[in-house]
């Protein structure tokens, strides 16, 4: 039959014409400094970045900042999942908890990150628990919103199956309503990861003294804008690996909520 | 108690009975009416099929009998007892075979869904080989449903019910949506599950040839609300083959006292 659009298994196909556009971008760069159209102080040519890499990495400088950033990221992102999933959850199975708690809900949710800075400097000071606060409280809406509209958007009927089979309330939610949101759960993981990178880069720069943001302010102080570079490099190259890290365990996990995505297939 | 030994007859024979069941629905601020005074007897064994048009309360109807909405007035007794949510043993096959599969189980844990955690587990698995081997779809028990054609869908989602070992299923147009190839295949796969099971039903559908075809007795039901004006016996006889049944004299005459029932009720 049709197991052909199967899709659970990973393919790494290099996409050789994007990267083609990579390398003329870089050449065209290192060029126009080369022979002196960009001239900017403290714009350093790509080839100057790769040699600073080099000497933060033999330092040992670089993998320290990485792995802090990486250590609050998955923290802040574990603690934001958590309580996303589970509040969703009860939002979504409650009509009575949704009148009482959606007001508040949308005055939290737009709230920009960085107003959050001053505050979590004053009750934390410049600490991971500030790095942490920055980090949580906006990455924990994405996956609330998406869990809990996730829920509301699974299809009635499936709720009279888990009845007319006399399953209990729990399980129906758990055998039917959960699996049948997971799709919408897993978008909500997602958006939060990958701001969970950006807000953990962020608190690093204002708030906690520490990792790949504060490494970039501290290099741009000390007037090496090759060394920012590549710390700024390096962020960006984070989010990306993150986000293709995660989209691969979850078509790992859930070959058939994936593939259903695609749509069906008659 | 004099009742006591009428329950114990009713057990006997009957498997459902409704005495005057109505049931209004809240609507655009008011009430409105679906289903009024409906009353008959489903009998233990029988094919019992209620056609009439679309908007005359036969979803409705098939989900108070399934316990999954309660009438306003009136009473549904199952097995002499009074329906209070869904009953054991009573289940639905509702139309909409791809909103009411779990699409992201395998054919296999779909079926297993009403026995899972309630029989031990070698038991469960023969009981859900038995129920796919009864629909013929034994070779798919490891497939995904969106693999499958809407026919053997719905055949896993009859699968499914029977996996419990159902003494009522409830179809709910069951093979309105399918082409009419599937559905003349499907429609003699359920007499041979019926056959086999020895379970009663209860089948919706507003195609006249189709209630004929499968039923022991068609109710008609027409208007809004919803009313079952008359009942038919279907003295056809049996096993019944899409080809020679269709052409008896017979069965032109119980399509043609159908439709006329229909039609009367219309104007």
């Amino acid at each position: 039959m049709t197991v052909g659009r199967f899709s659970g298994r990973l393919s790494w196909r290099p996409n050789i014409a994007g990267l083609v556009t990579m390398a003329v971008c870089g050449l065209v760069w290192e060029t126009a400094i080369q022979i002196g159209i960009l001239h900017y102080q403290y714009l350093p040519a790509p080839s100057a970045i790769v040699l600073g890499a080099g000497e933060l990495a033999a330092s040992g400088e670089l993998v320290a900042a990485t792995l802090h950033t990486l250590e609050s990221v998955f923290l802040g992102w574990a603690i934001a999942v958590a309580a996303g999933v589970s509040f969703g959850l009860l939002l979504g199975s409650s009509p009575l908890l949704r009148r009482y708690s959606m007001a508040t809900i949308e005055v939290l949710r737009p709230m920009p990150a960085i107003a959050f800075v001053p505050v979590a400097l004053l009750l934390f000071g410049f600490s991971i628990q500030t790095e942490l606060m920055v980090i949580i409280l906006p990455s924990l809406w994405p996956v609330l919103i998406n869990t809990m509209g996730g829920l509301m958007g699974v299809h009635a009927r499936l709720g009279d199956v888990g009845r007319t089979f006399r399953l209990s309330r729990a399980a129906i939610l758990y055998k039917v309503f959960v699996p049948a949101a997971t799709p919408a759960i897993m978008v909500g993981v997602r958006i939060s990861l990958t701001l969970a990178v950006v807000l953990a880069v962020l608190a690093e720069m204002v708030g906690n003294p520490e990792g790949l943001g504060y490494a970039v302010v501290s290099q741009q102080q000390a007037l090496r804008p090759d060394l920012m570079f590549v710390y700024v490099a390096v962020i960006g190259l984070l989010g990306l690996a993150l986000n293709a890290l995660l989209v691969g365990v979850v078509s790992a996990s859930f070959p058939a909520a994936s593939a259903e995505l695609k749509g069906p297939r008659s | 108690m004099a009742g006591g030994e009428t329950t114990g007859q009713q057990q006997r024979d009957f498997v459902f009975s409704c005495r005057s069941v109505s049931l209004k629905l809240p609507y655009q601020g008011g009430t409105r009416w679906i289903l009024a005074d409906i009353s008959f007897d489903i009998h233990r064994g029988e094919l019992f099929t209620i056609v009439g048009p679309s908007g005359t309360g036969k979803t409705t109807l098939i989900r108070v009998l399934g316990g999954l909405t309660p009438c306003t007035s009136g009473s549904v007794r199952i097995n002499g007892q009074e329906i209070a949510g869904p009953p054991e043993g009573v289940i639905i096959v509702f139309q909409d075979y791809s909103h009411a599969l779990l699409q992201w189980r395998t054919v296999f844990r779909n079926v297993a869904l009403g026995i899972e955690g309630r029989v031990a587990a070698s038991e469960l698995r023969s009981q859900v080989l038995a129920a796919l081997r009864l629909v013929g779809l034994e070779k798919n028990a490891d497939d995904y449903p969106w693999q499958l054609s809407g026919g053997m869908q719905q055949r896993v989602q009859i699968a499914r019910a029977l996996a419990v070992r159902p003494a009522v299923l409830l179809m709910d147009e069951p093979f309105a949506a399918l082409d009419a190839m599937t559905k003349a295949s499907l429609q003699d796969e359920l007499l041979r599950v019926k056959q086999e099971t020895g379970c009663s039903i209860v089948f919706i559908t507003h195609d006249i040839e189709e209630a004929v075809y499968l039923g022991d007795r068609i109710a008609v039901i027409n208007g809004s609300p919803g009313r079952i004006e008359r009942t038919f016996d279907i003295t056809l006889p049996k096993p019944r083959n899409q080809i020679i049944t269709r052409q008896l004299t017979e069965f032109l005459k119980f399509r043609y006292a159908v439709h006329q029932a229909i039609a009367g009720m219309i104007r």
